[in-house]
């Protein structure tokens, strides 16, 4: 029975893996789209796109960006760690949660919320050049994208190097203050450098989150004119007036050429990181390093951070969904209205978008644990070279941006006719999502199933239980709180998911995240404001669950 | 017929050779114990036994019937060996009650529910568990989660239990009670055991018979009273007990015996190991062996009190004369000077 049950999780993971990647491989070998009865093996896609100086453009762009946000978002992240974690910052357990709310945030909400809260003619904007006579800001502009792509990466870098730094020892921080050392010379000098592997990974995390970019260059370069790799993949549909799918996948790939040996670097990080930590015994009650004078400056920051990345867009987004017009000279007290939300409903897709949103996140989000689960399960004190394969097939999908993997499964859905009427349901969306969470699903499992001590699933062995029972009446009963913690954070990725559904998007298949990507061509910016606000308060529902239940976000 | 018998077992973990072929038996309401020091290969033997890990090589049966044979490739898994184990850190299921803890053995057998109640509860009652039933482990204190392991392993009657440092998750005072408890337990419900231990006394008191292992091999095995009065070999010697160990020159042999001599001192020993005149030989012998005398005599020297250590119980003097220096114990504190010390030679062991 085990050996059935493994070898079909591996087969699974492998064929929703390797399927699509496959597809987009042989499609960039095609002279045309895979439908097209005169498609031809050709080089032409590559020589076409590698030629194409808006394709060098791009790319430099987005290494621009990446670059940029990681020398942003590391030491940010990093100070913000080591003031939360080893110091008595105030507020400490106040401010801890929302140091992580942008990781649940989507990328184009926050996008559209800058737009209309710091853009040109945004909230700020105005109120900003009313009493300084201009705007001291451009949104619009490679820095501007930069900038807030580095800020709303901070959670990343945050979450890695908190928890190196908590399992580091005390007492070498201890030795330092003992020798004399302030709480800044400590952090410069024990702490960071000792958690110096989990500040790498994190870089190398933030540097390849910079090519899978999308919501953020969508709203915030395309005015300026800039395209990075994958909003120039997104133009690629509309340009030529047929699908050029040969070309987009030349592209994706392009994108996967960069990610992946970023990815593959991390895992090496990953396996060498173990070397530097001073792992503290019990991790013991210490007493936090006192900050001294710098206690309010150092709440200073924290809070400055939270107010531009999380309540600046977010402000902006609930004020322009509750304002009929905005402008120059517009007084905001006379504007104020709730018709956006009442227009919803003049928009059957967009209220079916919100339902299957919810669908999706859910339901959905119950079968994707499910499927980790299962996954994880055949993976669990199994010893065989299946299971390096098995991790680095889960990988792989790292490295695939999420409006990659809809492309490609829009294409398997369109290449294998036996599954083409799934394409227009929900499975389609749901398969795709679970693909792109793959990697993220299965450690929150896994982080699970580390915690059951061997002994007591063999305890149920010697006593007589077969495998399946052991699992059924030990291992799951005792990772079920973890299942119930990876359910509601699955819930709130599928949510706020916008960039895996915009090749997908079709009747029947809409969500809110793919269903403001497309608005945002029209301009609609009434219902994208609407549908931002729904999105974020349905987050913020169950972060709340998920906070009151002690789920750790930090996975 | 033996309970159990294991033959030739050989397991490499890695690069290391865990077990280098071991062999034994355990006869019907024998309790074994297989004692060793951390890395000797005694958990993997006992994991071997109850279809825990797989050995490279050998066999192991279970009242007759073959459940691992390295030969043929045969292999029973864990779950239809009918063992009952006891960990080292007891491994009480945190979601069930102690009675469900128990009772989970009986249920995977399909027993009838009246049954099983009767069962849990009688086996409960002779633990001492009877008011705890509904409790969960964390509950518990470690001498009432060491007994509903017990408890758990025992109640389906299995053929032989295997018991893995049960006792080394107690506080001292606790484990001392816990060993007299334990060994009554295991010979009135009159199942063969196989009991792993680091701990010397804990071996010899509650075993029959002892495997004391090393490296992988076994070093010697008999009662008790042989492992710890009879050492074969040096290894034996040293492992158990408290002991003063010396090197001297051999400068006589005669039968079974011999002189050892070093720097102003000379003394007669059981030849444990061959060894001719003229070689270096170690000289081992038993703390308690060593007697302050009150005079001269034969197989006594007179060696100086350097110390006495108030050890509570007792105390512990420092004795030396030339190269040599010995411990012993005795009841009264001492003033340092020169005592006559009683070594016999068929105390005193030369390798």
């Amino acid at each position: 029975m085990n050996r059935t049950f493994r070898s079909f999780a591996v087969v699974t993971v492998a064929l929703v893996v390797f399927g699509p990647l496959g597809l987009i491989i042989y499609q960039s070998f095609l002279s045309e789209a895979f439908f097209s009865p005169t498609a031809r093996p050709s080089l032409g896609a590559y020589q076409y796109v590698l030629a194409d100086s808006g394709f060098h453009s791009a790319f430099g762009t987005s290494l621009l960006v990446s670059f940029g946000m990681t020398v942003i978002a590391v030491p940010l992240g990093s100070l913000l760690a080591f003031l939360l974690v080893r110091t008595d910052l105030p507020w400490k357990k106040f401010l801890e949660p929302w140091l992580l709310v942008p990781i649940f945030l989507s990328p184009v909400v926050l996008a559209f919320g800058y737009v209309v809260a710091v853009g040109p003619v945004g909230f700020f904007s105005l109120w900003a050049k009313s009493l300084l006579g201009t705007i001291p800001w451009r949104l619009y502009s490679l820095y501007g994208l930069i900038v807030i792509a580095g800020l709303t990466h901070v959670p990343h870098s945050f979450l890695y190097v908190s928890s190196a730094l908590r399992s580091l020892d005390p007492s070498v921080e201890e030795a330092a203050r003992v020798a004399g050392a302030g709480p800044w010379r400590i952090a410069a000098t024990v702490s960071l450098p000792l958690v110096l592997p989990s500040i790498l990974f994190s870089s190398a995390l933030i540097f390849l989150l910079g090519f899978e970019l999308f919501g953020l260059p969508l709203v915030l370069g395309d005015p300026a004119g800039l395209l990075v790799l994958t909003t120039y993949l997104y133009k690629l549909t509309n340009l030529l007036g047929v699908p050029s799918y040969h070309l987009m996948a030349v592209v994706a790939l392009s994108i996967v050429a960069l990610t992946f040996p970023l990815v593959y670097a991390q895992r090496r990080m990953l396996r060498t990181a173990g070397r530097f930590a001073v792992i503290g015994g019990k991790g013991q009650a210490f007493r936090p390093l006192p900050l001294g004078a710098f206690r309010w400056p150092a709440v200073g920051i924290v809070l400055l951070w939270l107010l531009v990345t999380v309540l600046l867009p977010l402000i902006g987004v609930a004020l322009r969904s509750v304002v009929s017009q905005w402008g120059e000279g517009i007084n905001l007290a006379e504007v104020l209205t709730l018709d956006h939300f009442r227009e919803l409903q003049n928009h059957p897709n967009l209220i079916r978008g919100i339902i299957n949103t919810l669908l999706l996140g859910g339901i959905g989000g119950a079968l994707s644990v499910g499927f980790y689960a299962i996954i994880g399960l055949a993976a669990h004190r199994w010893q065989s070279r299946w299971v390096s394969f098995l991790d680095y097939l889960v990988m792989l999908p790292r490295a695939l941006p999420g409006l990659i993997v809809g492309l490609a499964f829009l294409w398997v859905f369109l290449f294998f006719k036996p599954i083409a009427p799934l394409r227009t349901t929900l499975f389609s969306l749901w398969i795709a999502y679970t693909v792109v969470w793959l990697a993220y699903g299965l450690r929150l499992i896994s982080a699970s199933l580390l915690q059951v001590k061997p002994e007591l699933e063999e305890a149920a062995r010697v006593i007589g239980a077969g495998q399946g029972k052991v699992y059924g009446d030990v291992t799951l009963p005792l990772i079920r709180f973890g299942l119930i913690g990876s359910w509601l954070l699955m819930f709130m990725m599928f949510v706020r998911e916008y960039s895996t559904g915009v090749y997908l998007l079709g009747p029947g298949t809409e969500v809110i995240g793919s269903l403001i990507v497309s608005l945002w061509g029209t301009g609609a910016l009434d219902l994208i404001s609407a549908l931002s606000v729904i999105e974020v308060v349905s987050v913020g529902l169950i972060l709340f669950i998920a906070l009151r239940l002690g789920v750790r976000l930090d996975a | 017929m033996p309970d159990l018998i294991a033959k030739d077992i050989q397991k490499q973990l890695g690069t290391a050779q865990v077990l280098c072929g071991v062999s034994f038996e355990l006869q019907p309401g024998e309790v074994l114990a297989l004692l060793g020091p951390s890395g000797s290969g005694k958990t993997t033997l006992l994991r071997s036994v109850a279809g825990l890990e797989r050995p490279d090589n050998g066999k192991i049966e279970i009242r007759g019937r073959v459940v691992f044979d390295a030969a043929t490739g045969l292999e029973v898994p864990a779950e239809q060996r009918g063992l009952g184990l006891v960990f080292q850190s007891y491994a009480i299921w945190p979601h069930r009650s102690v009675f469900e803890n128990v009772a989970y053995g009986l249920r995977l057998r399909r027993v009838a529910n009246a049954e099983v109640h009767q069962k849990v509860g009688d086996v409960l009652k002779r633990l001492g568990l009877d008011h705890l039933a509904e409790r969960y482990a964390h509950q518990l204190s470690g001498g009432q989660q060491q007994r509903v392991a017990l408890a758990r392993a025992i109640v389906y009657n299995p053929p032989v239990l295997l018991l893995d440092e049960p006792l080394s998750n107690l506080d001292a005072k606790l484990r001392e009670d816990a060993r007299a408890w334990l060994r009554e337990l295991i010979k009135q419900i009159g199942n063969s055991a196989l009991y792993v231990t680091h701990d010397q006394t804990e071996a010899l008191a509650i075993a029959d018979r002892v495997l004391l292992l090393d490296k992988g091999q076994i070093q010697q095995e008999g009662p008790p009273e042989q492992i710890y009065g009879e050492p074969t070999s040096r290894f034996s010697a040293e492992f158990m007990g408290s002991n003063n160990c010396f090197e001297g020159k051999i400068a006589e042999v005669s039968g079974r015996r011999a002189r050892l001599a070093g720097d102003g001192w000379t003394l007669w020993g059981t030849l444990k190991a061959e060894k001719s005149r003229d070689t270096i030989g170690t000289g081992l012998v038993r703390v308690e062996s060593v007697r302050l005398a009150d005079g001269a005599g034969d197989h006594r020297l007179k060696m100086l009190l350097k110390s006495a250590l108030y050890l509570g119980e007792r105390w512990e003097y420092v004795l030396e004369l030339g190269d040599l220096r010995l411990r012993t114990w005795g009841e009264t504190s001492r003033p340092a000077g020169e005592y006559w010390v009683s070594i016999p030679p068929e105390a005193l062991w030369i390798f």
